[in-house]
């Protein structure tokens, strides 16, 4: 056991702090102290003791937690208590060298250093819970007792033969165990032996208690953890002295490496463990301690972790806090340089979690918010823009008959054998309708046809090829000899159409028009119109929003450039003037009538252009507005008689 | 509706940190900042508030290190009294009663005992006048003591602790305020005043904004409204001053200070940009950009080593002299207004709302800290007053964290806004919010409310003043290619054209209520089959709420006419209703309660009911002044137990509010202050730090520095013994700093303590030794000027508080000496 000691140094120390779990004290193998804040998950400080590299830390403490001084004030007085939560100050490091930091991290820097205890370099390091006192297990097989207040040894005693490798002061400080050669219970008042227990054949490198002591005697139980040993032994203080083995055992696939307990405080509630064991894999148990049990218990849950690599590697776990609820676990894992903290709610249904992160993003996007305090979030290609006017950016607006559409949908997927027969009747009669004018214009009997074939297989390649017909004529009369049956499926072509490109959207609005020409009477006989309709409007109205405006904007720009390209002809104009003038003087006044009309024309030019320009300017507002009548407010009319 | 006296209302935080200058500690180790009715002490390097100084009863308005003592902070607050702390152990030594509220406060090392406060003019309250008075501080041995020996120095001051500055070693003070610069000299009891025209012929503003005075030399730096910094000179004479300008910030100077040595200008505006100007090589400038907000106050340690600059967004950045940023302590950031509601990130519990413009802001409830801002617009923010960019107005997550829904706006006028709702999903492999849709203008006019459906069924549902809701919800990818889902609108809805202000799911996520000015529809979101309309006229429904766990049949609303109506689902009817100005109200996810923010009579008073019985559980009269218009319940992380019926209702959430002057406050239980102060005794620890050589070889003198200073005679202890001296030599060399450091130090300090006979045998400080003289023959007549106020007040002084009488005058230097010698390394050294 004793010969094995030495093995425990070579784990990095890395503590969560009590309570809140808000920072991760890490002291990482260059030997600087680092503390992580959890809730952003940066570095929040980073020490260097002077010494770091000959007296290296061997252990982390935290203290317990202070509330930050309200003042001196307790009036009652309203709104006016500054009211802060208990928060995590004081760190307690053993060093290599025998002595005791105390580090502040407030303050972020030392805030004292005992040292004198020791000869042998400090193993472990616990705080009393009530009152300032340290207690440090070394190499040189002491305990040392220090008294902060005046930063003094209170006590030395000589604990073991061995070198005391594990120390845990009970919950309520009347209690210290220690681990050496055995493991030890000492009454910390007289600093006798209360209890030996001996069981462990490597170096103990955990104890802790599982139960604050119940009044009764046989409720107490601690638990420990040695090297090189894939078992947790939970122990039993017993009044009768008869506790020489231990009652409990969990199975872990490797040694241990950071416990986390949340003890329970009476025979009705479980204990709850987080074992984190060398192979970085994390144990959970929950247990109901209550005298012994045989079988070694196997983990209620295994969490691991993994990279997401193609092959994807194992990330090692460095410690796990259990928090108040019974799911949310704090874990720490990566590098132990940068590790990576996280809060998870596991669910602890499942025996085997595994968890995948990305620690090298997830590193990266957080060292930014380091002194800028923010934090982008990722932008990629991937995210999906839905500008209005895809399908997607507005529903068909329905007011209350939304459960009928449901319905209709489910009915026409399943058609029964009658309509359809009835529906190829439809075809062949409406075939047969046609064929008379079939030998009339051969041509346009071959795009209905095509249309109509390239409707039902939806083959893009037919579609294409009578979708590219540019004639107008030729589009109604195609559209005109369509069956009826088919023109529902062309106008939902057509609206996936004018979703496209503006370009083969322009042609498509032909298209349109000339089924809304031709079968305005049968759209509107549909019962359903407003949702087989209701996405081509909302394209078309999104479509023609900005129209106005633009169309504003052109007449303004025309008047800017006519009026730019007047100015530039004034000055060639001027002559002309003059001229005009004379001619005035001759006229005689019979000759007036006519002469006015010619008058405008000769005397000023700029006027003249002037009402050019207005005649200009109406032309494409009202060549436009002709257009936007024909093709785009027929099928705004359309559905707004809905 | 008894007041109980179990509950009461606490601050929590969030207060403003920016209000005033933060003041450097003479050792650069804290900041001192004041924040709403209390000081806080910063750690300059960890950022960590280490003390609160509690006691004044008003804002906090100014601070300032007490000249004599440098261990000791002054501060003045709107309660009319000056406070005397000890920062370093967070005590409140004495108290001032001044009798007007005060807005500013200076002090300097020549005039001992005497206090410079900004008061209202005429000692009238609601005038916009300032004066600036001298106040003896009396000695007395007692707590408080009332200082009543006020004498005017200037009249028609500025407000803004900025404008007054002192000048070289104290012999005058100038002030700026609107066009003047006042400059008033305390030897010959005189003030000079310059102006300027108020718009030159380019129409510049020339309004002064800040000033400071060079520390070595007469010289004083104004900014002005149009970005310019003029340097005065030769001031002295009325006719024969001399100014030179100095232009880089094309928007107003916000603040202007020197180094202590005088070798640098640093100054700030709206740009974000601090700029570093050498003195008198003004063409040489360093810049730091970026530095994230406006900046308002400009700080600089005693030693020159640290800047730090308070800026507009509530946060104080320290900067090294190098020009870096080295640590930034940020409070909750608060822009002109919060334009989203207070929303509880489920993951990380953390109250999210609009922080930094175009961010979202996560801010740890339990700890009164920032945790961090996250970027949503990501789009470059140009600072510059009157632009408009784009802000984020709505957030909300749904229940598992899962899914962040946000909309921006920017609103250059209401005819051409431009909206975007961006849905993010939180991406667990990174650890990060991955924007997953965007979707450009989903609304014609400004979204109302946005809501998530509570159950695990993703459903957004968005509401807009454009008389139409949305319903979003994830679908499946459309094409092969991308493999992730995304959004789209589910389904679009009006009801007779009215604009809908407000809407609600139920608990189970079945119901949707919208509420359409005055009727509120109840919508299934299964079928979106309109299920019924509700409307108690008159007045528009402002806010839904549904019952929660076994009141899930109620519906709540709230109405502009003050009234709280409560439906029952099942019947379709009105269950009670009772007439009352509800401003807000809120549901708690985690029971049946819920809360209801009633505005009377100029204040706020909180309701808090179950739906099914119209009978209040608790009332809290007159919470605070004004209307709450934000408020959030939030989960508790370790449950109550409280058992009377008037605190349950705080055993797993707690309330948190904002009130109007934008201060977060929550409520406590008797039982959870006592269970905080059980939990609180304090650790009493012994500061002996570390046996470093250098600490052998110099003492503790830093901890008595202050002593020493008022003691005066105390000298450094030399070299103790050859133990410090050998451990300095085996300690392996590169853990020490350079030798050129540590000797120049160590000189130092063997030099001083041989004071007698420095003078005759220092040949090198004979430069600065007559440089002193100079200073000293300049203080006494200050200090005889000083007097001079006082006699007018007609008090006669008795004494000086802290330096003992008699001194000669090799030990006057001897002091100051002392004075400006820097111990900070030693810290340093630990």
């Amino acid at each position: 056991m004793a010969s094995d000691g030495g093995s425990s140094s070579l784990q990095l120390p890395c503590v969560f702090s009590p309570k809140s779990r808000q920072y991760l004290a890490l002291c990482a193998q260059d030997g600087r102290l680092r503390i992580w804040n959890t809730d952003n998950k940066t570095l929040h400080q980073e020490y260097v003791p002077s010494a770091h590299l000959s007296a290296t830390c061997t252990c982390i403490s935290w203290g317990p937690c202070r509330t930050v001084k309200e003042g001196p004030q307790r009036k009652k007085r309203k709104s006016e208590a500054v009211q802060v939560e208990e928060r995590a100050d004081l760190l307690a490091m053993g060093t290599a060298a025998g002595t005791v930091l105390i580090y502040s991290t407030v303050k972020g820097k030392l805030h004292c250093t005992l040292d004198g205890g020791h000869t042998g370099g400090v193993n472990c390091v616990q705080w009393h819970p009530e009152d300032s006192l340290i207690y440090s297990g070394s190499d040189d097989t002491n305990i040392t007792e220090w008294d902060l207040q005046s930063g003094k040894t209170r006590s030395v005693w000589k604990a073991d033969r061995a070198a005391i490798t594990s120390l845990c002061v009970s919950p309520d400080g009347k209690l210290l165990l220690s681990a050496g050669y055995v493991i030890k219970m000492w009454d910390l008042e007289t600093k006798e032996i209360y209890r030996k227990f001996t069981g462990h054949s490597t170096a103990v490198t955990t104890l802790c208690f599982a139960t604050t002591r119940p009044p009764d005697g046989n409720g107490l139980y601690f638990l420990s953890g040695a090297a090189h040993d894939r078992l947790l032994s939970v122990w039993q203080v017993r009044d009768d002295g008869k506790d020489k083995n231990s009652v409990v055992s969990f199975t872990l696939t490797d040694e241990p490496q950071h416990v986390s307990l949340v003890p329970s405080n009476s025979k009705e509630e479980a204990v709850r463990l987080a074992v984190v064991c060398k192979d970085g894999q994390l144990h959970l148990f929950e247990h109901f301690l209550n005298g012994p049990c045989k079988k070694p218990l196997s983990p209620s849950c295994t969490v691991q972790l993994s990279d997401t690599k193609d092959s994807p590697a194992p990330i090692p776990l460095l410690a796990a806090a259990l928090g108040a609820e019974s799911r949310a676990v704090t874990l720490a894992y990566g590098n132990h340089l940068q590790p990576v903290m996280e809060r998870v709610e596991l669910n602890t249904s499942e025996r085997h979690i595994c968890l995948t992160r990305d620690v090298h993003t997830s590193l990266s996007l957080s060292m930014d918010t380091n002194v800028s305090k923010v934090k982008t979030p990722v932008v990629n290609a991937k995210s999906k823009v839905l500008v209005p006017g895809l399908p997607g950016h507005q529903a068909p607006k329905v007011a209350s008959q939304g459960s009928e559409k449901r319905k209709k949908d489910i009915d026409t997927k399943e058609m029964s054998i009658a309509e359809r027969l009835g529906e190829i009747d439809l075809v062949t009669v409406s075939s047969e309708k046609g064929a008379p004018k079939n030998a009339v214009s051969l041509q346009t009997d071959n795009f209905a046809v095509l249309l109509v074939q390239g409707l039902e297989s939806n083959d893009p390649n037919i579609l294409n090829k009578v979708f590219q017909n540019r004639k107008e004529f030729i589009i109604k009369k195609t559209v005109a000899r369509i069956p009826l049956s088919a023109v529902l499926p062309l106008v939902q072509q057509i609206t996936t159409r004018l979703q496209g490109h503006p370009i083969s959207a322009r042609l498509m609005v032909l298209w349109l028009k000339a089924v809304l020409m031709h079968h305005t009477s049968y759209l509107a006989s549909l019962p359903d119109l407003v949702t087989q309709l209701g996405v081509l409007y909302h394209v078309i109205e999104n479509r023609v929003k900005l129209f106005h405006k633009l169309t504003k904007l052109h007449g303004k720009l025309y008047l800017l450039t006519a009026q730019m390209a007047t100015n530039t002809n004034i000055s060639s104009v001027t002559d002309v003037d003059h001229a005009a003038k004379l001619v005035y003087e001759e006229e005689s006044s019979e000759d007036e009538a006519s002469g006015d009309e010619a008058l405008p024309d000769e005397e000023s030019d700029v006027s003249q252009e002037e009402d050019e320009m207005m005649v200009e300017e109406e032309d494409p507002n009202s060549r436009r507005e002709s257009k936007t009548n024909g093709e785009e407010m027929d099928p705004e009319n359309e559905s707004e008689e809905e | 509706m008894v007041e109980h006296g179990e509950i009461r209302v606490v601050h929590r935080g969030g207060s403003k940190i920016n209000f005033r200058q933060p003041v450097f500690t003479h050792d650069s180790r804290f900041l001192l900042c004041a924040s709403a009715n209390a000081v806080k002490v910063f750690s300059a390097s960890t950022e960590e508030c280490v003390h609160h100084l509690v006691g004044h009863t008003d804002l906090v308005t100014g601070l300032i290190l007490r000249p004599s003592n440098h261990l000791q902070v002054f501060s003045c607050s709107l309660d009319g009294t000056v406070r005397l702390w000890d920062y370093d152990d967070g005590i409140l030594i004495k108290t001032f009663v001044v009798g007007f509220p005060i807005y500013s406060i200076y002090a300097s090392g020549s005039h001992d005992g005497v206090l410079f406060l900004t008061i209202p003019a005429k000692n009238d309250k609601r005038s916009d006048a300032f004066q600036l008075v001298a106040v003896q501080l009396p000695q007395s041995s007692e707590q408080l003591v009332e200082a009543r020996e006020i004498s005017a120095v200037l009249p028609d001051v500025s407000a803004n602790p900025g404008a007054i500055s002192f000048g070289r070693a104290g012999q005058y003070i100038a002030s700026v305020c609107g066009l003047h610069l006042e400059v008033f000299f305390f030897k010959k009891q005189k003030s000079f005043r310059f102006s300027l025209k108020e718009e030159n012929n380019k129409g510049i503003k020339n309004t002064f904004t800040c000033a400071a005075c060079h520390p070595k030399e007469d010289c004083i730096a104004t900014g002005h409204e149009d970005g310019k910094i003029r340097l005065w000179r030769n001031f002295s004479h009325k006719k024969e001053y001399t100014h030179s300008a100095l232009h880089w910030h094309h928007d107003a100077v916000g603040a202007l200070s020197f180094t202590p040595e005088g070798t640098n200008l640093l100054s700030g505006g709206v740009e974000s940009v601090l700029v570093l100007w050498r003195y008198n090589q003004e063409t040489q400038k360093d810049f730091l950009p970026r530095l994230g907000a406006a900046i308002a106050h400009i700080a600089v340690s005693p030693d020159g080593s640290l800047f730090c600059t308070a800026h507009s967004d509530n946060k104080i950045t320290v900067i090294h002299s190098y020009v870096r940023v080295s640590a930034v302590i940020q409070g909750l950031v608060r822009g002109d207004r919060i334009w989203t509601d207070l929303v509880v990130d489920p993951r990380s519990k953390a109250l999210v709302m609009n922080g930094k413009p175009g961010h979202l802001q996560f801010y740890s409830l339990q700890r009164d800290k920032l945790l961090y801002n996250l970027d949503i617009v990501q789009q470059e923010y140009i600072h510059e007053s009157g632009l408009d960019q784009f802000e984020v107005v709505k957030v909300d997550f749904d229940a598992g964290g899962n899914w962040l829904a946000t909309v921006e706006e920017r609103k250059q006028n209401s005819a051409e806004l431009e909206l975007n709702l961006k849905l993010w999903a939180f991406d667990e492999q990174t650890q990060s919010f991955v924007l997953n849709t965007t979707v450009p203008a989903p609304h014609e006019d400004r979204i109302s409310d946005l809501s998530f459906s509570p159950d695990r069924t993703t459903l957004l549902v968005s509401a807009s003043r454009d008389g139409h809701f949305k319903a979003w919800a994830l679908a499946p990818p459309t094409d092969a290619e991308d493999q992730s889902p995304s959004w789209c609108c589910d389904f679009v809805a009006s009801y007779h054209g009215l604009a809908p202000h407000c809407c609600g799911f139920s608990a189970d996520g079945s119901l949707l209520a919208v509420g359409f000015q005055e009727v509120v529809t109840v919508w299934s979101t299964a079928s979106w089959e309109l299920l019924t309309t509700l409307s108690q006229p008159p007045g528009h429904v402002r806010n839904l709420c549904f019952g929660r766990l076994s009141c899930s049949k109620y519906l709540l609303g709230t109405t502009t006419k003050n009234q709280l109506c409560c439906w029952n689902l099942l019947s379709c009817s009105l269950e009670w209703s009772t007439s009352m100005d509800v401003t807000l109200l809120l549901a708690d996810p985690l029971s049946e309660n819920m809360a209801a923010f009633c505005f009377e009579a100029g204040s706020t008073d909180l309701f808090v009911f179950k739906p099914s019985e119209p009978r209040p559980l608790f009332s809290h009269k007159a919470v605070c002044s004004g209307r709450v218009l934000r408020a959030v319940f939030s989960p508790r992380e370790e449950l109550l137990e409280g058992c009377e019926e008037d605190v349950q209702w705080l055993n797993s959430s707690r309330l948190f509010f904002f009130t109007p002057s934008m201060d977060l406050m929550t409520f406590s239980t008797k039982a959870e202050e006592d269970r905080l102060m059980a939990s609180s005794k304090q650790l009493v620890i012994g500061d002996q730090v570390s046996m470093t050589p250098f600490n052998l070889l110099l003492g503790k003198r830093g901890q008595t520095e202050g002593q020493e200073v008022a003691a005066g005679s105390e000298r450094v202890q030399p070299p103790q013994g050859s133990s410090a001296v050998k451990e300095l030599l085996q300690t392996p060399a590169h853990v020490l700093p350079s030798t050129s450091y540590l000797c120049s130090m160590f000189v130092q300090s063997l030099l001083i303590s041989t004071s007698d006979k420095r003078e005759q045998n220092n040949v090198t400080e004979e430069e600065m030794e007559s440089e002193k003289e100079e200073d000293d023959s300049e203080d006494e007549e200050t200090q005889s000027s000083a007097v001079k106020p006082d006699v007018a007040s007609g008090g006669g002084r008795t004494g000086d508080p802290t330096r003992p009488h008699g001194l000669t005058k090799a030990q006057t230097k001897e002091l100051r000496r002392v004075r400006k010698l820097d111990y900070s390394w030693l810290r340093d050294l630990d």
